[in-house]
């Protein structure tokens, strides 16, 4: 009897998950349909009342955003911002992590500590003073604040993943390729980067989302010239009204560079790079 | 020529792990450096790579000083106890890498790859990952990169201790030919006695980051100095038995009949080899006791305690009031409770200092 009810009983489990699954896919996918939908509808069917679930697209959300509020040049701007950040932020983060997961360093607990304390300062305490210091630099409203704001609040996570990433690197693969003939550089660059990979990428996907979206400090530290995506998306939204349309159609221009990037670095997120390394 | 490690020491902090060892390593030898973990033995050996400084001291390799050079200036190899291989090239390129480094042209790279992989017995493996390896394989990969551009000098730490007992002899075996084959100076670092009784040319026993004693692993085997090499070579080891010196030329011991008839050569010895209270400890190895009569001349009494029969010997362990030994027979008959006499030949009795 039991015997037969053991396959009957792993099937409907297996149903179960499913739906389960699928509940949650809904959950998460269902927000992003409305944006994406949202973002084509015309001012008037966007607002009816129930929802219109047939309607015919329009692109006209897109059209003002880059007529009437020059998206283009704010997406550039964000472009140049968060990428030489994020590339900044990784460069010296990845470098600083390899220092102090590899070397003898002196207080290295503290160092590290020290790095992390710079996210323990809520941002908005820092802003006033950083747009006064701005003001007196000369820098206000120009790429480099941005950039070196960016650079600076994604070094601590980059220095204390990626230090956690190096220290999972036996040391005896780095010191192979000393002994081989490399130098401390090419040993890093030939050897320890082909293997960090995996998570240099999901780093930097995180750093990138992060400086992406940033709206606070965009907000406050520029006023034209290096504005960002987010604030021009939150200026959709004014006293007077609610552009929903223009909203969720600045919203899909945001996400999209978000969701390419992952897309290009999926292939590197894949763990398991450094299998066989070493005895197993 | 060779390898000159002088006064090395190495302190971490406030511990001492390498505590000045000087050792000569003659061209083509195979040294050995034995000792339990922790002894310093691999910092020793990681400092002759370069990838560990010495706090002091200077080392030479082949008549140049090295003692802060870069790894990769010394002319060395190095076979690591994880292997150490690239998981993310394949075994050819894990091969040809150092070859790369030194901008060896693609032809002759392919060449030395496939001939020492070929004598490594690897070469149906060049296009596989590490991860696709078994232990062994990759162990040969490691050697093959080590031996592929041909370094005066050959670092070897712990390399057989991931591998199974079987494949640990085998293993053992081949590298000794390779490398005498080949003539290259070698330091091979191991806490195995057997591994280093089998390949060395000379055995360094290590203890608290001193070299406690240097010689030939009969030597070693044969003329232990201190209570912890007699106690760490050979199994099962030594037998030890407390002695002193209170009247010159009468050394009394727990067992007084083992030391009555020490040679002179052995008995001029003791002197050296007291401690600070005048103690030191008679040795004898197992397989050198001869089980007698009980009574015979020259034999202390003894009670056997347990009997092991291995096969091709028997462990025989016995009392003697206090004392406990073994002594290693051919096969007998002898039962728990036997009464026997113990006779140690006074040509195998040690002067051991504790």
């Amino acid at each position: 009897m039991s015997a037969h009810r053991a396959p009957i009983r792993r099937f409907s489990k297996m149903i179960l998950v499913y739906i389960l699954a699928l509940l949650a896919t809904a959950f998460f996918a269902f927000p992003i349909f409305w944006m994406i939908t949202a973002s084509l509808k015309s001012d008037q069917s966007i607002t009816t009342y129930p929802p219109v679930w047939v309607f015919a697209p329009t692109l006209q959300n897109y059209v003002k955003l880059v007529e009437e509020l020059g998206i283009m040049k704010m997406f550039i701007n964000s472009a140049v911002i968060v990428g030489l950040s994020t590339c900044l932020a990784m460069v010296c983060g990845t470098l600083a992590a390899y220092a102090l997961a590899r070397f003898d360093i002196r207080n290295k607990q503290l160092i590290a500590f020290e790095v992390l304390s710079i996210r323990m300062l809520p941002p908005i305490v820092s802003v006033v003073p950083m747009f006064i210091l701005a003001r007196w630099l000369g820098v206000f409203d120009t790429y480099w604040l941005l950039i070196a704001a960016y650079a600076l609040s994604g070094l601590p996570f980059v220095v204390w993943v990626m230090r956690v990433f190096i220290q999972d690197i036996p040391q005896s693969i780095e010191e192979a390729a000393l002994i081989d003939g490399c130098s401390r550089l090419e040993a890093f660059w030939r050897v320890m980067l082909p293997l960090l990979l995996p998570g240099l990428a999901a780093t930097m996907v995180i750093v990138f989302m992060f400086a992406w979206n940033e709206f606070l400090l965009a907000s406050m530290l520029t006023s034209n010239a290096a504005k960002t995506l987010p604030v021009i998306a939150a200026n959709t939204l004014n006293a007077k009204s609610i552009a929903w349309g223009m909203a969720s159609a600045a919203g899909v221009i945001m996400s999209l560079p978000v969701v390419v990037l992952v897309l290009l670095m999926q292939r590197y997120l894949v763990r398991g790079l450094t299998l066989g390394a070493v005895k197993g | 020529m060779g390898i000159q490690i002088r006064n090395v020491q190495k302190r971490f902090g406030a511990v001492t792990v390498v505590n000045g060892v000087s050792v000569d390593i003659a061209d083509g030898e195979f040294f050995v450096m034995l000792g339990e973990s922790g002894c310093g033995k691999t910092t020793t050996l990681r400092m002759v790579a370069g990838l560990e400084l010495p706090t002091s001291g200077s080392i030479h390799i082949n008549g140049k000083d090295v003692t802060f050079a870069e790894p990769r200036h010394r002319d060395i190899a190095m076979a690591f106890q994880d292997y150490g291989l690239y998981p993310n090239m394949t075994v050819f390129e894990n091969i040809a890498f150092p070859l790369k480094i030194r901008k060896v042209p693609q032809a002759d790279r392919r060449r030395k790859v496939e001939e020492t992989a070929g004598r490594l017995g690897i070469a149906d493996y060049l296009s596989r990952k590490p991860f696709q390896l078994s232990g062994g394989q990759r162990q040969r990969v490691s050697l093959a990169r080590a031996l592929v551009r041909n370094p005066k000098v050959f670092l070897m730490d712990e390399p057989l201790s991931n591998l199974d007992a079987k494949l640990r002899a085998v293993m053992r075996t081949e590298i000794k030919k390779l490398v005498s084959d080949l003539g290259i100076t070698t330091i091979y670092v191991t806490h195995d006695q057997i591994e280093a009784m089998s390949m060395a040319d000379r055995i360094a026993v290590m203890r608290r980051g001193d070299m406690v004693q240097v010689g030939s692993p009969l030597e070693i085997y044969d003329r232990p100095l201190t209570r912890f090499v007699a106690d760490f070579m050979g199994s099962p080891p030594m037998n030890l038995f407390p002695a002193s010196l209170k009247t010159p030329g009468r050394p009394t011991c727990q067992i007084q009949e083992f030391v009555d008839s020490i040679p002179d050569d052995e008995q001029a010895l003791i002197a050296g080899r007291l401690d600070s209270t005048g103690q030191f400890s008679a040795g004898i190895r197992p397989e050198h006791l001869k089980l007698v009569q009980p009574g015979s001349a020259g034999s202390a009494r003894a009670v056997v305690d347990f009997v092991e029969p291995l096969g091709q010997t028997t462990n025989v362990y016995l009392t003697a009031g206090e004392t406990r030994f073994i002594a290693v027979t051919d096969r007998c008959n002898r039962q728990v409770g036997d009464v026997v006499g113990v006779y140690a030949p006074p040509e195998f009795v040690r002067v051991i200092a504790n």
